[in-house]
């Protein structure tokens, strides 16, 4: 390979409240990989997300993106390269589905510069991405939760990131924009990194998955290579089978209890 | 959509319906009182005698100027404070502002009541310690919540109001009600001197507003939402705060107490213009502009002979427009 890794962790801890939320992460992200992060509720997708945000800080260890330290970036530098999807707590003033979509240029533009044509342009090219050209004049607010989602993520590729974060970007959609919010991420061919609770989601359109179980990598790899039997009952504590996904080439993972339906 | 029905319409519409009215509530103010002044005599058609002229220019001039100023600047940092605080209840006022003020115009019109000047400049820094005092508290919580710094205010203000009523209890009769006046507000005193004042404090945080417009719009949605578009989100909530109060204590200082401008106007303007931080902020000084000019105009002619002072007025029309707030969200 020889090229620089877009993200790379170095033996990062990271500590709140004297509790160890995640311990001893190595790994290397690659430009370009669409990464899933697993694992049950607790087991740190959420912080690994906000380390990269420098929300929050590592206890100890490296996190490099491109090469260079995270820590050297500043607020504005970072948003310029890595753009976030995550869930929104209902906004109490309104904007247009507009607005939302132009904050991408955030990090883009000077203070007193005002949005050219291109810009225009842009923007109804994220909101086409989207499906949701329609509704740029809409209010946002008033939105459904799915539709909010998928304008976060025009947001998100009107802000033109190197990296893209996405925090469970499936909640709230319904089962034709789950596989659709993951057919456009893969399409924009950047670098993703997205929690995922859905594991058949995360195996059929993941280059990699990283299994995370109470703050420890404990898997990594292609689905093949992640999605194994025992390796999954004991991380989700829930029997599980493995066969083979009947629709492309990947596994597929169902779990449940045989005797109670 | 269709809440906003001035959005829908086309821009130079709106400017040119918004600087028609600002012009004619600028005639009707300049025209009304108890020194009648006609149209043809304010636009230089028809002469106008001494007293005429005197009244025009030495008083309704600078007090209309004072108005459209002061209602601006508190309609102006409503629509921030409201905004970077995402409470829809965030108000100029919250910060004990006001009750800052009175306490240092108390303490002016006890220890020196024969000077009027110094009252407007310790309400000044009364209202400024008050901030100050709001602000401390926050710093020592990290700015971590929001609310922890509204709830400040609220003591802060307390605090004050019962140092005031004390300071008054204790002394000579006449102070209690010169002090009773000046909070009821009013821009009688009104003075070019005034306008310099407050008009490049309202100028600077109006063009801040406009050059952060992305920024505000940012924080509407979330703190998280906004630092991850590379928005310092505790600096620049920092910075409306100061120059928020800034901007409120002046206006307190040279006209008392003018209360729910700030809390009603971005209101009404959120639902006639629309959301965005420059509809908002632009629509918002429009507003408060025109609107306290019109209540100032009203409140020196409702009564013959007689002056109401502009905080009453404000008040009545502020509880009036809330309770029909809460009826409309009521119905649906």
């Amino acid at each position: 390979m020889g090229q620089t890794p877009v993200v790379e962790f170095s033996q990062v801890q990271l500590c709140i409240h004297q509790q160890q939320i995640l311990t001893e992460l190595s790994f290397a992200i690659a430009q370009g990989q669409f990464v899933a992060l697993l694992g049950p509720n607790g087991a740190g997708k959420t912080s690994l997300l906000r380390l990269l945000q420098k929300e929050y800080q590592p206890s100890s260890g490296l996190i490099k993106l491109q090469g260079q330290p995270l820590s050297s970036f500043s607020q504005s530098e970072l948003a310029a390269k890595v753009a976030l999807v995550s869930q929104l707590p209902g906004p109490l003033f309104d904007l247009t589905v507009a607005d939302v979509v132009l904050m991408g240029l955030i990090p883009h533009k000077a203070l007193w510069q005002t949005n050219t044509e291109q810009d225009l342009q842009q923007l109804r090219h994220s909101l086409e991405l989207v499906g949701l050209a329609a509704k740029q004049h809409h209010s946002f607010a008033h939105l459904s939760g799915g539709e909010q989602q998928r304008v976060l993520l025009a947001r998100a590729v009107m802000q033109k990131p190197l990296l893209l974060l996405l925090d469970e970007p499936t909640n709230h959609l319904d089962l034709y924009y789950q596989h659709q919010v993951l057919r456009i991420a893969k399409a924009l061919n950047i670098t993703v990194i997205a929690s995922i609770h859905d594991l058949n989601l995360a195996s059929r359109y993941c280059d990699r998955l990283l299994l995370l179980n109470r703050g420890r990598l404990v898997a990594d790899g292609t689905a093949e290579h992640v999605l194994q039997q025992e390796l999954l009952t004991e991380v989700f504590r829930i029997p599980c089978l493995i066969d083979q996904n009947p629709f492309g080439d990947c596994p597929r993972v169902s779990f449940g209890y045989k005797d109670i339906r | 959509m269709s809440k906003i029905w001035l959005a829908a319409l086309p821009v130079p519409f709106v400017v040119l319906l918004a600087i028609a009215l600002f012009v004619l509530v600028g005639v009707l103010a300049l025209t009304t009182g108890s020194v009648s002044v006609s149209v043809a005599g304010l636009f230089g058609f028809t002469a106008l005698d001494e007293m005429q002229s005197t009244v025009l220019w030495q008083l309704r001039f600078p007090r209309l100027l004072l108005a459209l100023l002061a209602g601006a600047g508190l309609a102006l940092c409503g629509a921030l404070l409201q905004n970077a605080s995402r409470n829809p209840l965030a108000d100029p006022y919250l910060f004990g502002i006001v009750s800052g003020a009175a306490l240092g115009a108390t303490i002016a019109t006890i220890l020196l009541p024969d000077w009027q000047l110094f009252t407007a400049l310790f309400a000044f820094v009364g209202a400024l310690l008050a901030v100050f005092l709001v602000l401390l508290i926050g710093a020592s919580s990290r700015w971590q919540r929001l609310e922890s710094l509204l709830l400040c205010g609220v003591a802060v203000s307390f605090m004050l109001s019962a140092i005031t009523t004390t300071l008054l209890y204790l002394s000579e009769p006449f102070a209690a009600n010169r002090v009773m006046f000046w909070l009821m507000g009013s821009l009688s005193q009104a003075s070019l001197t005034h306008v310099a004042l407050i008009s490049p404090l309202v100028l600077l945080t109006l063009l801040l507003g406009l050059l952060y417009r992305r920024q505000l719009d940012a924080l509407v949605l979330s703190d998280e939402s906004a630092r991850s578009l590379g928005v310092n989100v505790q600096p620049l909530r920092f910075i409306i705060l100061l120059l928020c109060a800034a901007v409120s204590a002046a206006i307190v200082a040279c006209c008392g107490g003018i209360a729910f401008v700030g809390l009603m106007i971005p209101h009404l303007v959120r639902s006639l213009f629309g959301l965005s931080s420059v509809a908002l902020l632009l629509g918002s000084v429009w507003l408060g502009a025109v609107f306290l000019a019109l209540v100032d105009t009203l409140s020196r002619s409702l009564l013959p002979d007689q002056e109401l002072p502009i905080g009453v007025v404000t008040s009545a029309i502020g509880s009036l427009f809330f309770l029909s707030m809460l009826f409309k969200y009521r119905r649906g």
